[in-house]
């Protein structure tokens, strides 16, 4: 399943307003950024998954972590062997492998990872890329066309990955083994298929430009939208949380 | 040459596409698998090549189990046309093109040459055309004398004819004919144009919702026009009109038979009104 795509939702954080959403996913990032305390980091991480659990996301925000644990755990073991502080923990002979230092680092730096991509990646579930376009458009006054550009290039990814597999299986119906295990050979069999991805994407772009286009895309302005995006009670109360935390994650961690 | 043996399938995260499905295919047949958007027609055609695997029950291909036969084995057998030639076009030249598939395959260089002059000739294209530029219906014709370059013992075709203009879909679907019947090669032609269907298939495969409604002869399948309704599909014309006449015109599929009907009519009874 995309994991990056939209759960339609009433919680009380889809009703937020876009633009709240999206500076709370920075701050939770700034906030465990400035943070170095390993348990602190497990806490955020856990904090972030309650919160979502409760507004009905906690199976996404599980799979979530998963898959960024596995990035978490390749930080991990690259931090793990390049720190060389601290006392030796193991040993191979007189080659000392892994340092205290190491391994608290290289711990401290997964789990941050993990704890600032976290809620960006949840932003996605719970906004519509249309309302975070018009909400930066409208609130932010950020050109329409950057604005678009950015929910435009998201909203491409799942299209060119689908036909990136109708590809594949092309190559395959013709014969092409793409169930080798051998890393250089795989490569050199997925290389060849840029070419109709480059096409069929250059041809997607150019017809998506060209009917932005006929519809009036230059006409558009900040007023054009009909949606309106108000600040609420509620967007003050998570700014404010929210601020409170990076101020504490920055004093006190 | 396939076999399908209670067949389900679903995609991940979906319902299930394709249940509880067997039907046989048998060597030099010409079958039509149709039925409305979304019925299951393009997942039955990704099973038969090992594209897609059936989630419960078996698909033998001359007897070796989909399974566990790697779908780069089995697209020695299996020619697949997509509907969209896009999507396997890849190389620089027509030439490069047509020979991908042998070359995969391990062809010997002198026999790729020749079949690749031979296809150029077939399917009168130009070996140093640069394929994604050409029209549509070349780019399709590139894609098919790619597939049929290298003799697959049964040919799948996905709606092979979209966005083809009339002529060019009769002189693919001619040649498809003509290796049904003279080489002996089994097809299996995804079609929602019932028109095309009558014209060119022997037996139809009738689907709806991932199950099979029907099975038979092509001119029985056009005849049971409740059927195709259920199917959601548009029967073709002239054997419909055809049935609006009655049982005297029972055996009338085509315009020249329709013709022909309707002249013996008025010389039975003259004065007689249609
Ligand atoms: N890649 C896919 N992932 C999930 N569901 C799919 C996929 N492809 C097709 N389906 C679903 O399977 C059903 C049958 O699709 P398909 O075999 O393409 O039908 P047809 O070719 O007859 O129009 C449809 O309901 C479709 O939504
Ligand atoms: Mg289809």
């Amino acid at each position: 399943m995309n994991l990056l795509n939209y759960v339609p939702g009433n919680s009380f954080l889809h009703r937020l307003n876009p633009i709240t959403k999206l500076a709370a996913a920075f701050l939770y990032g700034i906030a465990c950024i400035l943070c170095d305390s390993i348990w602190m980091e497990l806490a955020f991480i856990v904090l972030m998954i309650a919160i979502c659990a409760a507004a009905g996301l906690g199976t996404r925000a599980l799979r979530l972590t998963r898959n960024l644990l596995i990035l978490g755990l390749f930080m991990f073991v690259l931090q793990l062997f390049f720190v060389r502080t601290g006392e030796a923990l193991v040993t191979i002979g007189h080659f000392v492998l892994i340092t205290t230092g190491g391994l608290t680092s290289a711990l401290l730096l997964s789990l941050r990872v993990v704890a600032t991509m976290l809620p960006l990646m949840l932003l996605f579930a719970i906004t519509p890329m249309n309302d975070l376009c018009n909400a930066l458009v409208k609130k932010a006054h950020l050109p329409y066309r950057y604005a678009f550009i950015i929910t435009t290039a998201f909203r491409f990814v799942p299209l060119f990955s689908t036909e990136f597999h109708e590809i594949q299986d092309a190559q395959k119906a013709r014969g092409v083994d793409f169930e080798t295990k051998n890393i250089l050979r795989k490569m050199q069999l997925v290389a060849p298929l840029c070419v109709p991805l480059l096409v069929s994407s250059l041809e997607k772009v150019n017809s998506s430009a060209i009917s932005a286009e006929m519809r009036g895309f230059h006409l558009r302005s900040r007023q054009s939208g009909y949606k309106e995006y108000p600040f609420t009670g509620s967007d003050l109360l998570v700014f404010v949380l929210l601020l409170a935390l990076v101020a504490f994650s920055a004093v006190f961690l | 040459m396939i076999r399908f043996e209670h067949v389900s399938f679903g995609y991940p995260h979906g319902e299930t596409t394709i249940e509880d499905l067997s039907f046989h295919i048998k060597k030099g047949d010409f079958i039509a698998l149709i039925g409305a958007n979304g019925a299951g027609k393009s997942t039955v055609s990704r099973l038969c090549n090992g594209l897609l695997r059936p989630l419960s029950g078996h698909i033998y291909l001359d007897g070796q189990d989909t399974l566990t036969t790697p779908t780069s084995l089995l697209a020695r057998k299996v020619g697949f046309l997509f509907q969209n030639p896009d999507r396997q076009i890849c190389e620089n030249t027509v030439e490069a093109e047509i020979a991908f598939s042998m070359k995969v395959q391990g062809w010997p260089d002198d026999e790729i040459r020749k079949r690749v002059a031979t296809a150029l000739e077939t399917f009168d294209l130009k070996g140093d055309w640069f394929p994604f530029n050409r029209s549509r219906g070349e780019r399709q014709r590139i894609a098919l004398a790619g597939v049929l370059a290298c003799e697959p013992q049964l040919l799948i075709l996905d709606e092979p004819t979209t966005g083809l203009d009339y002529l060019e879909c009769i002189h693919i679907m001619d040649h498809i004919r003509m290796l049904n019947e003279e080489k002996n090669i089994t097809v299996l032609m995804v079609s929602h144009d019932m028109e095309l269907v009558q014209d060119y298939a022997k037996r139809v495969l009738v689907l709806r919702d991932g199950k099979l409604l029907g099975d038979g002869p092509v001119k029985e399948i056009m005849k049971q026009e409740a059927l195709l309704r259920q199917a959601r599909v548009l029967p073709a014309q002239i054997p419909s009109l055809a049935l609006a006449f009655g049982d005297r015109f029972a055996e009338v599929f085509t315009i020249r038979e329709m013709h022909e009907a309707i002249l013996s009519e008025k010389k039975g009874d003259p004065g007689r009104k249609l």
